[in-house]
């Protein structure tokens, strides 16, 4: 797979002579991705399918500042050239279109390569074998937590690129990823109800891998539990309450209340900017709170260089409840007033980059211990855990959110929201299960809100974020749980 | 355009010594052009105008030991990898007797869904959309917004569906979709075969401004309760249609993940409001959700899914139709050929004034977080404005909650029409906690 990116050297140089001769500069990138999946449903394979996409994209800028884009799914060189000729001629006449004129950063050439050892073995994936193991977990949860209806799937994603600028810019990587997901749905009086839960890691032989199918099929009987006992539920009352996440919650916030809302192309609209830089310095959240995005090795959406050819850096976003910096490309680190970390990512060839994400987490300061794996704290032992910090003594009641179902932002306003799969009540009373509920507000005042945390960091709550139509992995954390004040300007919605 | 490659090396083709019995595969060619900005600045570097070639599709063979495989198929893979993409499909075989299901011929109604202006512009002619962009931006600088982004686009392709039985159908589409929003809060947008007019697009623009304007408003307190709420047209897709789809859907009924259960289609008992029917209409001329087959090479049809409140039909492929033991089904792929219908609607002014003390919904945050199995709801609103007794006075934000089911099941559900929109919006009484 990765020798067909090997091969593309001579057409790059071709295609690069050819863009520095129109004296414009030219990023090409190169992608060939392969997709294994198999999704088993009561003990039957429903689907196994293994897809292979690629293609190119080719980017030029003009001197001017004008820019195109142009893409084709095959390597043929003379429709890369028709392809390339046609988008200089659409940057070209860029003023006459009423395009914006991006001005050309200064680039410095890198050349690299990154294939993790994890990425030989998608050559050897057996889907049957694949299906059979799932079968095989899937009777294991069923043992466990009878009556409910599983669905399991695999993924096996190998993601390669090979990113060429006309100023010498070569670099190729690999992003290996391997997520396992389990749906369990149990039927109520007025209905069914599921909850997931998933499972990732950079090598395909993950349901093989004990330490990981040990966590998975912990999480799989928590899900499957919950989703018997939430159809009988009832709603919480909306309002705002003293709160206690856990660590996926809490990547959901970074990257929901503050991760888009950092990525520099949205300054000119960004609540955390002014006049289209970001405002660093501000305090925007409580001085124990950072807030960090960065490629971690082997993580779900690690990417070592971005689309662009640049290292991917750090980006401490929020510095002990300071804004310090941005996720940035070149085309937006100047006007943004940030440095650039090269944000950039897109989610095929077909897509110009746009900056985001990597691996988000929040960061509190002085944690408090948690003792165990994250998997070993049900609804009491969380509950145990904040009695015994002291934090009972300040809430009578704290409002548990647990599990992380997605969210959504809009970086304009500052408006954020995520949902949890369910909600518990904690008091020394006892506990109370409640129907999920969305997760809402102010993203200054849910940072601001951070009071404490509990437990080391975990990073491995991953997901999909989705961008101006464009899908890429995601990937963040924090401490095992994160205790919030309540806040006026964040709220747990009626359900 | 064919795909001779791939059928030749399909039977030419014995991956572990094993052909194929039956085969099927739907592919697509399409070239299709993009305008897109940013915060008031278009083309930039990071929403170039950009072009974009694709060819692919999906295929299910059905080998002679019986297994079948199924998937995507990229240009790579109907061309020159046409041997290897099929050696990666035997590995991936699997025992599913209901999804080896072949169709043939068939007669096929014919429906416009090509336009010739809409085919120019995909293949370079961008005056029309700059044109389109001219306008909005006299409308934003009309309206003193701060900033804007969207994104048009046109394209224009070939689809085909060719099977081992005789099926060979194929098709010239064309499409164009735009999307607007105006201060990163209200968005309006339109998809079609063939551009809309010059004054459906501006008249479109005019609302989306009009709602704009009022969000910079800030309403009265409102008190948490239980309101009459309208959820606008955009709302009604994302959450309302969306939800009923994923429960009318073959695969979440065979397998028991949703709300309806197999035995309710066909019976005599609604499960809704008995006045409210949902129906697929794919053979009207140029709408986006129009089409001649299915992906499986299923003939265009209407079909009723839900009438009188009963239910007629899940949506199926032909697997889970084979499972269910059902016919198959058009599949919608597309609102605007989709009918939720009842009693005649209420015009918006009308609505309005049943729902004054209650709210307008203009959209939502956080759909595709929700469990949609249960009909539950609890989403963010906040680019909601207060009605008042001159209609809408002002933005609230707030969070809305209920069961979808509950709703569609009320005697307090009306339809509303809003100008320019296919779906309906719907009055309905539901919880509002403002913020």
């Amino acid at each position: 797979m990765i020798e067909h990116l090997d091969a593309l050297s001579s057409l790059a140089d071709l295609l690069g002579a050819r863009a520095r001769s129109a004296g414009t500069l030219l990023i090409w990138r190169t992608q060939i991705r392969s997709v294994h999946r198999v999704l088993v449903q009561a003990g039957k394979t429903e689907e196994s399918s293994t897809a292979t996409s690629l293609g190119h994209g080719i980017q030029v800028f003009t001197p001017e500042g004008g820019t195109a884009f142009a893409s084709r799914d095959d390597f043929r060189e003379d429709e890369a050239a028709v392809l390339l000729d046609r988008a200089l001629e659409i940057a070209a006449s860029g003023t006459r279109l009423g395009l914006h004129a991006s001005p050309l950063p200064d680039l410095v050439p890198e050349r690299g390569r990154e294939v993790p050892p994890a990425a030989a073995a998608f050559e050897r994936i057996d889907l049957h074998g694949v299906a059979l193991r799932l079968a095989e977990l899937e009777a294991e949860i069923a043992a466990q937590v009878p009556g409910v209806t599983l669905k399991l799937s695999y993924t096996a994603d190998r993601d390669a690129w090979r990113i060429f600028r006309s100023d010498g810019t070569d670099v190729l990587y690999v992003m290996p990823r391997c997520v396992l997901r389990v749906q369990a749905t149990a039927r109520g009086r007025e209905g069914p109800h599921s909850v997931g839960c998933s499972l990732g890691g950079p090598d395909p032989g993950l349901p093989w891998d004990e330490i990981s199918v040990r966590r998975l099929l912990q999480r799989a009987e928590s899900a499957a539990r919950l989703a018997q006992k939430l159809p009988d539920a009832p709603p919480h009352r909306a309002g705002s309450f003293p709160m206690v996440i856990d660590y996926a919650l809490a990547k959901g916030l970074a990257h929901e209340a503050f991760g888009h809302a950092s990525e520099a192309d949205g300054y000119r609209s960004s609540i955390l900017a002014r006049d289209g830089k970001l405002r660093i310095g501000e305090e925007v959240g409580a001085r124990h709170v950072s807030i960090v995005d960065e490629p971690v090795p082997g993580d779900h959406a690690w990417q070592p260089w971005s689309a662009n050819g640049i290292r991917r850096g750090r980006a401490v976003i929020v510095d002990h409840g300071r804004l310090a910096a941005g996720l940035a490309d070149p085309w937006s680190a100047a006007q943004g007033g940030v440095a650039i970390t090269d944000a950039a990512r897109a989610e095929s060839f077909r897509n110009p980059p746009l900056p985001r994400m990597s691996n988000i987490r929040i960061e509190v300061g002085e944690p408090a211990a948690a003792p165990g794996t994250f998997e070993s704290y049900g609804p009491e032992e969380v509950r145990d855990l904040l009695a015994a910090g002291g934090v009972l003594r300040r809430h009578r009641r704290l409002t548990f959110l647990s599990g992380y179902a997605g969210g959504q932002v809009n970086p304009a306003t500052g408006d954020f929201v995520f949902q949890c799969k369910a909600v518990y009540e904690l008091s020394q009373d006892g506990i109370v299960l409640h129907r999920p509920a969305i997760f809402a507000g102010s993203m200054f005042g849910a940072l601001r809100s951070v009071r404490e945390a509990f437990g080391p960091l975990r990073l491995d709550a991953l997901g999909t974020c989705g961008k101006w139509g464009q899908n890429v992995p995601s990937s963040g954390g924090s401490h095992y749980f994160v205790v919030l004040d309540p806040d006026p300007t964040v709220r747990l919605g009626g359900a | 355009m064919r795909a001779p490659r791939w059928i030749d090396a399909l039977r030419s083709s014995r991956p572990d010594g094993i052909g194929a019995a039956e085969w099927s595969l739907y592919a697509t060619e399409t070239r299709r052009i993009t305008l897109q900005t940013k915060d008031r600045e278009t083309g930039n570097a990071h929403v170039p105008l950009t072009i974009t070639d694709s060819a692919g599709g999906r295929y299910l063979i059905v080998w002679e030991d019986g297994l079948v495989s199924r998937g995507g198929l990229e240009r790579h893979d109907l061309e020159q990898g046409a041997a290897s993409a099929i050696a990666l499909a035997r590995a991936a075989a699997y025992d599913d007797a209901d999804a080896a299901a072949v169709l043939g011929p068939a007669e096929f109604a014919a429906v416009e869904l090509h336009d010739g202006k809409t085919a120019r512009v995909a293949a370079g002619d961008v005056g029309p959309l700059a044109e389109r962009w001219r306008l909005v931006r006299k409308t934003v600088e009309g309206g003193e917004f701060a900033t804007w982004s969207g994104a048009i686009h046109a394209s224009a392709g070939e689809a085909l569906v060719a099977t081992s039985r005789g099926l060979d159908v194929s098709v010239q589409t064309t499409q164009v979709r735009w999307h607007v929003s105006i201060d990163g809060e209200v968005g309006a947008g339109h998809s079609a075969r063939a551009f809309e007019s010059r004054d459906d697009f501006s008249a479109r623009l005019e609302r989306l401004a009009g709602c704009a304007a009022l969000l910079r408003k800030p309403a009265g307190p409102m008190v948490p309760g239980v309101h009459d709420l309208i959820l606008h047209p955009g709302v009604v897709e994302d959450l309302v249609l969306a939800t009923l789809l994923h429960h009318l859907d073959a695969s979440t009924i065979a397998h028991g993940e949703g709300h309806f259960r197999r035995e309710q289609f066909g019976s005599s008992g609604p499960v809704l409001r008995e006045d409210l029917s949902l129906r697929l209409d794919p053979l009207l001329p140029l709408r986006s959700g129009s089409y001649r087959f299915t992906r499986e090479g299923l003939p265009a049809k209407g079909c009723v899914f839900v009438d009188r409140g009963r239910l007629k039909t899940p949506v199926a492929g032909l697997k889970y139709a084979r499972r269910l033991g059902i016919p198959p089904t058009p599949i919608p792929y597309g609102s605007d050929t989709l009918f939720l219908e009842g009693p005649e609607p209420l015009r918006e002014r009308e609505a309005q004034a049943r729902a004054e003390g209650g709210a307008l919904v203009l959209s939502v945050l956080g759909v595709h977080t929700l469990d949609l199995a249960s009909g539950d709801f609890s989403l963010s609103a906040p680019q909601t404005l207060r009605l008042g007794a001159a209609g809408p006075e002002g933005r609230l934000r707030g969070t809305i909650s209920g069961n979808l089911f509950e709703i569609l099941r009320s005697d307090s559900l009306h339809l509303v029409r809003f100008e320019g929109e296919h779906t309906p919006g719907l009055l309905v009484r539901c919880r509002l906690d403002p913020e």
